[in-house]
């Protein structure tokens, strides 16, 4: 019990401190709305700037102190205001939001996987050809920044070979419905991005689990698993991979923030219209409420998956909870 | 090759005009030298053939998934609703002008106008016969509204018309039942063009009902227009319209419009948009295509085309604060230094002709021009001679320097991804180099470089006013009148007679007009406070496989791209079905 009130303290003392810092960074931010607009807009004649000021309360001086509590109280409240554009953030969250879930939440999903099961055989098969070429090789290519990942694939599949589309989440003109020429067009739009996010990810999951399952099959326990003669896959899985996992786990919530991240790159590399597209296009328009809600909505993302790792942790190794 | 382009800046009627490439190695190929003149096509602007029908598709990177809003005053949705279904009183067309050099206009919303002899006072006939798209008809009663609402809430007043905003209108009233009055505080014949073209009219029995003070916030997701379009149905990535069926311009036997439904999708990319118009998927494109002459016109010659007519000057802002840049003999050399068409044409692919010393953007303007005054000449040599003219000395480093030892050796302020203008500005720097000047680009974002423009916190910099007008007042007024230093005057001339010329000019004649720009021009070619390098244009496509009428060089009825309003609007009149 004293465990998980000391992770759900820590996490609220996170929390307020990105909070504030999610206060202060776009207020330092060189420019504002007003002029955001007129220089992202075209054909806004520049004598509208007075109007802007008005309309964004650019020159409104507020108090700070009043205007962080006010924040504050709107973020626990969820009253997020409107966007530059004017229409209600959660809204536009909401619209974007299942775009970016599944993408990141898919490749994750399929990267751990991928990573995992390529670190338990290559591990138990020490030194043989699937662990010679499989995790040096995704372990390179995890060095690479996504952007790069998804622009090599950009330039072979959808420009040189056409096989895949260039960008956007399915294409222009369909109407999105749950029929399978409709889900088939989603799953081509979304392969490419998609395909950036596992080759780069992957890579770090094989490390570590290799490392953790050399570790474990050198327990005595596993020995002890040979000797009673059970089947090799199950000392593999069971008696091995069981306890490899563990680091595995939290480094998945960890892992989270850095796929939340690639996600911005990969949405923006591909024009993929999710959240990390909005938190490019909010950042570009200065589009200050709709920052500070997607800021949000990424910290709490990565806060509560590291919370939700701790429990987790805590529920497999009993070992923890004393800690 | 296909090229991968990101605008910059999200258009969609976002100011997409610069580019920057997503991927270094797409774009790694040279810059073909591509073919700049328009081509010209064959359909008129009138030609109505009595027939409805056809789906026509719009092609323009938005940047961003619509929001599905539709208030004409909010800057990032209105052009889905200006043109399409919010009308203004009067079209200015900026592009052809009248016999006497005014621009020429076509009643709308208003059957006439007329001004007063000083000017002070414009009345306006409102059309009758018009219903707005709900049945309820429309009244001299909602330009009246129209026109309060704007003061009831200044964040809808885009143009500062009101004189609370700074603007020199005092009141509008109604006259009789059909004619309204506009009374300003000054002469105000320039502000025709924002009160009867630039200002879209709501409709009262609906907007009323909403906070006056907050209209700037109002969503307006079903909006109830005159146009000629009603916006029937709109998601993230595609607003359908269809024809209006009573709209105000149709007559038995003479149907308007005659395109039956109108899709906008919205284009996250350049690429995608590029794509799509070369597949031949979209007929209206207002898209850069960098090698259009292959990547889109070599795949149906006989029916695609494009035309990018110029509207604005791309210029060198010298800061007339910094005692160097101050010289006028630095700034003619800097001048006479650059070979406009070479930056024309290795910066901006030959699609931005070179601009005049006068500050006139040709051939859009050619009645205000006087080739006589043009000061405008490519010279290295004589560049030098003025420097040394001047007391300028050139150093052991190739600089040259006053007797006081400061170097020629500026910064020029650009935006960060308007890969065409750092381009230019490659060019721009060699040729500076040769004559002894030095100079550094320097790329800022748009916003923190808007800021520091109107500041005056640079040496040089590089940029364009962000709107044309009829006429080359309207974009050498902000450009030049002191009053504007600490926005639109980045260069911070302030001289009381150019000033005084353009007082006058709101309050003088047609012919009168013509000598003021003229004289502007004098003072734009001697003083050189600033230095036009290249004229902006318009991007705008079109293909006549499925609809005639479209605006060409040789019937230039409206400033073509989709996303200028209400021009969008004068064309979606015109175009017709062909079978």
């Amino acid at each position: 019990m004293r465990y998980v009130t000391r992770r759900v303290g820590l996490f609220l003392i996170t929390l307020w401190a990105a909070l504030s810092v999610n206060f202060i960074i776009p207020r330092v931010m060189p420019g504002n709305e007003a002029s955001a607009v007129l220089a992202t807009y075209r054909g806004v004649n520049p004598a509208a700037l007075h109007a802007l000021q008005i309309e964004f309360g650019v020159n409104v001086h507020q108090n700070l102190i009043l205007t962080y509590f006010q924040y504050i109280a709107n973020c626990l409240t969820g009253q997020f205001g409107l966007t530059a554009q004017r229409v209600p953030v959660l809204t536009e969250i909401a619209g974007k939001l299942p775009w970016t879930l599944a993408l990141v939440g898919v490749t994750t999903v399929i990267a751990f996987a991928i990573g995992t099961l390529v670190g338990v055989v290559s591990a138990w098969r020490r030194g043989g050809k699937l662990d010679g070429i499989l995790p040096p090789m995704l372990f390179i290519v995890a060095t690479f920044p996504v952007f790069f990942v998804g622009l090599l694939l950009l330039y072979v599949f959808a420009v040189t070979l056409n096989w895949l589309p260039l960008s956007s989440n399915y294409s222009i003109g369909a109407t999105p419905s749950l029929t399978l020429p409709f889900i088939g067009d989603v799953l081509t739009h979304a392969a490419l991005p998609g395909i950036s996010l596992v080759v780069v990810t992957a890579g770090l999951w094989i490390y570590s689990m290799r490392n953790n399952m050399i570790t474990t099959l050198a327990e005595d326990y596993v020995k002890m698993g040979r000797a009673k003669g059970l089947p090799s896959w199950r000392i593999m899985i069971d008696y091995a991979a069981r306890n490899a996992i563990l680091p595995n786990l939290t480094g998945f919530a960890m892992q989270l923030g850095y796929v939340l991240g690639g996600s911005i790159l990969v949405e923006y590399t591909f024009s993929y219209p999710g959240l990390g597209y909005l938190f490019y296009t909010s950042t570009t328009d200065h589009d200050l409420p709709l920052m500070q809600a997607l800021f949000l909505v990424y910290t709490l993302a990565v806060l509560v998956c590291v919370l939700l790792a701790d429990f987790l942790t805590a529920g497999l190794d009993p070992r923890t909870r004393d800690a | 090759m296909v090229w991968t382009w990101r605008p910059n800046r999200n258009t969609g009627g976002r100011s997409m005009r610069r580019l920057k490439p997503i991927t270094v190695m797409v774009a790694a190929g040279a810059l073909a030298a591509a073919c700049g003149s328009a081509s010209t096509a064959t359909s008129g602007g009138s030609g109505n053939t009595g027939k409805v029908g056809g789906k026509l598709l719009i092609d323009n990177e938005s940047g961003s998934t619509w929001t599905c809003q539709f208030n004409p005053f909010n800057p990032s949705v209105n052009i889905t609703s200006i043109g399409f279904v919010y009308e203004p009183l009067e079209f200015v067309n900026i592009l052809q002008t009248n016999a006497d050099g005014t621009p020429k206009v076509t009643p709308w919303l208003a059957t006439s106008s007329s001004w007063s002899s000083d000017f002070t006072a414009l009345t306006m006939t409102i059309r009758s016969g018009v219903t707005w798209s709900d049945g309820t008809p429309f009244t001299a009663n909602d330009v009246l509204y129209t026109f309060n609402a704007l003061k009831a809430d200044p964040a809808l007043d885009l143009n500062a018309l009101w004189a609370v905003n700074s603007g020199p209108l005092t009141g509008v009233a109604l006259q009789g039942s059909d004619q309204v009055v506009f009374t300003f505080n000054a002469p105000a014949q320039s502000y025709f063009y924002y009160v009867a073209d630039q200002t879209p009219i709501i409709p009262q029995h609906i907007w009323s009902s909403l906070d006056q003070t907050k209209l700037d916030t109002a969503a307006d997701t079903t909006p109830v227009g005159t146009g000629p379009y009603l916006m029937s149905n709109c998601s993230q990535d595609n607003i359908k319209y269809l024809r209006n069926t009573h709209y105000w311009q149709s007559k038995p036997g003479h149907p308007v419009p005659q395109v039956a439904e109108v899709d906008y999708p919205a284009f996250l990319s350049n690429t995608s948009a590029n794509l799509y118009l070369a597949q031949g998927q979209a007929q209206w494109g207002a898209q850069y295509i960098p090698n259009i002459q292959s990547y889109y016109i070599s795949k149906s010659p006989s029916t695609r085309h494009y035309w990018f007519p110029p509207t604005l000057n791309v210029s060198l802002f010298p800061n007339l604060n910094n005692p160097l840049l101050g010289n006028l003999a630095v700034r003619q050399a800097i001048s006479m230094a650059i070979n406009r068409s070479e930056v024309s044409q290795r910066g901006e692919s030959g699609y931005e002709p070179p601009a005049n010393q006068t500050g006139i953007v040709l051939p859009t303007y050619q009645a205000w021009y006087d080739k006589s005054l043009d000061t405008t000449s490519y010279n290295p040599s004589k560049a030098e001679q003025t420097l040394q003219a001047a007391g300028f000395t050139k150093g052991s480093n190739g600089i040259y320097a006053n007797a006081a030892g400061q170097q020629l050796s500026f910064t020029i302020k650009s935006i960060s991804g308007y890969t065409d203008w750092d381009a230019s500005l490659q060019v721009i720097t060699q040729e500076l180099k040769a004559v002894g000047i030095q100079v550094t680009v320097q790329d800022e974002d748009s916003d923190p470089y808007t800021q520091d423009t109107q500041n005056g916190t640079f040496q040089l910099a590089y940029g364009e006013m962000p709107v044309a007008g009829p006429g080359p007042y309207y974009e050498l007024r902000p450009l030049l009148f002191s009053g504007s230093i600490g926005s639109t005057n980045y260069e911070r001339y302030k001289s009381s007679s150019t000033d005084a010329l353009f007082n006058q000019y709101s309050g003088a004649t047609p012919a009168q007009q013509l000598q003021i720009i003229h004289q502007i021009s004098t003072v734009m070619a001697q003083d050189l406070p600033l230095i036009p390098i290249v004229e902006g244009v318009d991007w705008y496509q079109y293909d006549t496989t499925s609809f005639g009428g479209w605006p060409t060089p040789s019937n230039p009825y409206a400033q073509p791209p989709v996303w200028s309003t209400p021009d969008n609007g004068v064309v979606l009149t015109e175009l017709y079905p062909v079978s």
